[in-house]
């Protein structure tokens, strides 16, 4: 059996190293929807360091997405501020732009391109041109395994194939912050396993992840720090293994989750 | 920024060319429209113009009046003359029985005598006048004898073609009347006046001292006649260059729906520069589709017999009027793209609107032959601005001055409607 790769990996140490500094600081964030009931994100207060890989997760409809879509420019919030890498989020945008990616849970793709073709045009959008986004997808392609079917359409990719061109499309320009909306979600255990791989890799060259799943067991290996939300607030903050230890009776992460967010069914 | 335009473009012209439905509903439909529909209209044109109207003769006059007026109809191009059924001179019991079965649309009968009787009705009306007695008592027994002349008519024939023909007849039997009272006049004077032994012969013909000359009201030194390929290629042209709407619209939709566009805002790029990508390439698209549609007018409609499309003189007016059109083309296809909830509404609301304003603006049935108000509606379509454009350039030899205001209508319909998506694009976004 392929072992997958964050079985391997050693979380920081959240007390000995998260002395850094903030890349993402999320004061008082709201967001309600028109004709909503009650608030998405409701209030939420948090820290992200730099270059830690930091696991946003919660049950359906909790507020994972709307936080992220708020992080990434996508609108704009109904109250509160966030600062990321020192500047303000609505003053700043197009420069925040820049220095963020996005790897969206839905497989962001042109089917009728070729995985070459959509590279190149996303890492045009990038500003990336020339050699060094040519030099840039052939790495990526090879990286991940697809630069034989590069010039096939997307279409006849299996799911796998297509999750790991979703994941070069939001990393060809080296982004400072990376958001990833389910990466690995439909994918088999090979492709979840380069996957990882490559992102930890991203990682240690410096890019600070923010990252959301329902895979608890991959975000427990995974993740540096982990924040559990629910009804757009955050239950609980910390490292796996601080929460597993301030859970009673947990020894994994899926246990710690469970006993906060309980057992009732979401929509 | 230029290197991005340039991605979006390329990006663009390969989903459309690997998108063979879109394709085809932007190039083969319309063109197949022209044909069919120029085909259908000029055959209607045909009808009455060139082969004309099927017309069964039945004359027992043989004198004057049935002569002249077969003479009258074998020389009309309104008609096609036939004074026999199955090779024998056709009675009236026969010609009324071939119209009932539709094998002409009319029947025409002149009565035995018709000319005799004619003749006697002048002769009294002459003698009454150039009588010098102080009488104005019309003795009993004296009044006019009645010529009937039968006229059989398929119901099914259109009220127009029947106008038409109708018309021709009654001038026949007016210029045989006249004709006839005029050598018996010529005749009794004749006789009245000393010496005066003949009648001039040709004084009819003198006496026929009006003329008509018909001529097109168009600026244009070359004779354009209206006919079905004039009026078709610019409409279905138009309605093509429209369509392309709903490909426009899926395509936006389809990259809302597959997260593209969630992607694409957090770019740094701005997402009217993904727009204009669009609407070069589909500004692009329609321009192709104009050549095509023309090139159908000039080289491949003659090749059926049709008439050649005559493009007036002012090709830079043809230019402007295209790029204003493509352009409020595209910016229409936009607003429906960003309006539509899915692609599937996008798909309705697209095909619905145009065929609607299509409808109203004159491409299916000219406005001209609308009712006052739908008349008045018409001119809120931008399709009938576009197509007045051409009519003045195709139809009445205009030029750049004459189509500016249409170009600047169509224009200012782009703006809105890109006005009007950039606004519900950003209601959308922020909830």
């Amino acid at each position: 059996m392929i072992n997958p790769g964050y079985k391997n990996y050693q979380p920081l140490n959240s007390s000995a190293t998260m002395a850094q500094s903030t890349i993402i600081e999320i004061i008082n964030l709201a967001k309600t929807f028109k004709h909503a009931a009650e608030p998405a994100v409701n209030g939420i207060n948090l820290s992200i360091y730099r270059n830690e890989i930091f696991g946003l997760l919660g049950p359906n409809g909790a507020g994972k997405t709307t936080t992220i879509s708020i992080l990434c420019g996508l609108f704009p919030p109904s109250g509160g501020k966030v600062l990321i890498d020192s500047q303000d989020l609505q003053q700043h945008l197009p420069s925040i732009k820049k220095i963020v990616g996005i790897v969206p849970q839905d497989i962001a793709l042109y089917p009728t391109l070729t995985a070459r073709e959509n590279l190149e045009f996303y890492g045009h959008m990038y500003g990336l041109t020339g050699k060094l986004l040519k030099d840039r997808i052939e790495e990526w392609l090879k990286k991940l395994g697809l630069t034989e079917s590069a010039n096939r359409q997307v279409t006849t990719y299996s799911g796998g194939m297509k999750r790991r061109v979703n994941l070069i499309a939001g990393i060809l320009h080296k982004p400072k912050i990376l958001f990833l909306d389910e990466p690995t979600v439909g994918v088999d255990v090979q492709s979840r396993n380069v996957i990882i791989e490559h992102l930890k890799k991203i990682n240690e060259e410096g890019t600070t992840i923010i990252y959301t799943s329902h895979h608890m067991e991959e975000a427990e290996h995974f993740c540096h720090r982990v924040s559990i939300i629910d009804h757009g607030k955050i239950l609980t903050r910390g490292t796996p293994a601080e929460l597993i230890e301030n859970t009673p009776g947990a020894d994994n992460l899926e246990k710690v989750f469970l006993h906060l967010t309980k057992r009732k069914l979401r929509d | 920024m230029i290197s991005k335009l340039i991605a979006t473009i390329k990006k663009e012209t390969l989903l459309l060319l690997r998108d063979k439905v879109g394709l085809s509903i932007l190039f083969l439909m319309p063109m197949i429209l022209i044909f069919v529909m120029t085909l259908i209209q000029d055959a209607a044109f045909k009808t009455i113009n060139e082969k004309g109207i099927p017309i069964i003769f039945v004359n027992n006059d043989h004198d004057s009046l049935g002569i002249m007026i077969e003479q009258g109809l074998r020389n009309n191009d309104l008609c096609s003359f036939n004074d026999s059924i199955d090779g024998k001179p056709a009675t009236a019991e026969q010609a009324h029985k071939a119209v009932a079965e539709g094998r002409f649309l009319v029947g025409i009968v002149i009565p035995k005598g018709a000319t005799d009787a004619i003749r006697r009705n002048v002769t009294q009306l002459v003698e009454e006048t150039m009588d010098t007695s102080d009488s104005t008592v019309v003795q009993a027994g004296s009044a006019a004898d009645s010529v009937e002349i039968t006229l059989m008519i398929d119901p099914v024939a259109k009220k127009s073609f029947l106008n038409s023909v109708t018309s021709n007849l009654h001038e026949f039997i007016s210029e045989v009347k006249t004709k006839i009272m005029f050598q018996t006049f010529s005749e009794q004077i004749a006789a009245v006046i000393p010496g005066k032994t003949e009648t001039p012969k040709s004084a009819y013909q003198k006496s026929q001292i009006i003329r008509y000359k018909e001529i097109y009201a168009s600026r244009s030194e070359e004779k354009i006649v209206p006919n079905a390929v004039q009026h078709n290629v610019p409409a279905w042209t138009i309605f093509a260059m429209f369509f392309i709407a709903i490909p426009l619209s899926s395509s936006i939709m389809k990259e809302k729906n597959e997260g593209s566009v969630f992607r694409l805002h957090t770019m740094p790029t701005p997402y009217l520069l993904l727009i204009n990508g669009k609407i070069v390439v589909y500004v692009i698209v329609c321009m192709i589709q104009f050549l095509l549609m023309l090139s159908v007018g000039l080289y491949f409609l003659p090749m059926l017999g049709l008439p050649k499309l005559v493009l007036g003189s002012s090709y830079m007016g043809i230019f402007i009027l295209t790029m204003a059109t493509a352009f409020a083309a595209t910016g229409y296809g936009v607003m429906v793209g960003t309006l539509a909830g899915t692609e599937h509404q996008a798909a309705i609301l697209g095909s619905l609107s145009i065929l609607l304003l299509s409808a109203l603006g004159g491409i299916w049935v000219p406005s001209y032959v609308m009712p006052e108000v739908m008349r008045n509606i018409s001119t809120w379509s931008p399709l009938n601005w576009s197509l007045s454009g051409f009519y003045k350039l195709f139809l009445r030899g205009g030029g750049m001055a004459d189509i500016l205001a249409d170009a600047l209508k169509l224009v200012a319909f782009f703006i809105a409607t890109m006005a009007i998506a950039s606004i519900t694009n950003r209601i959308k976004r922020t909830y």
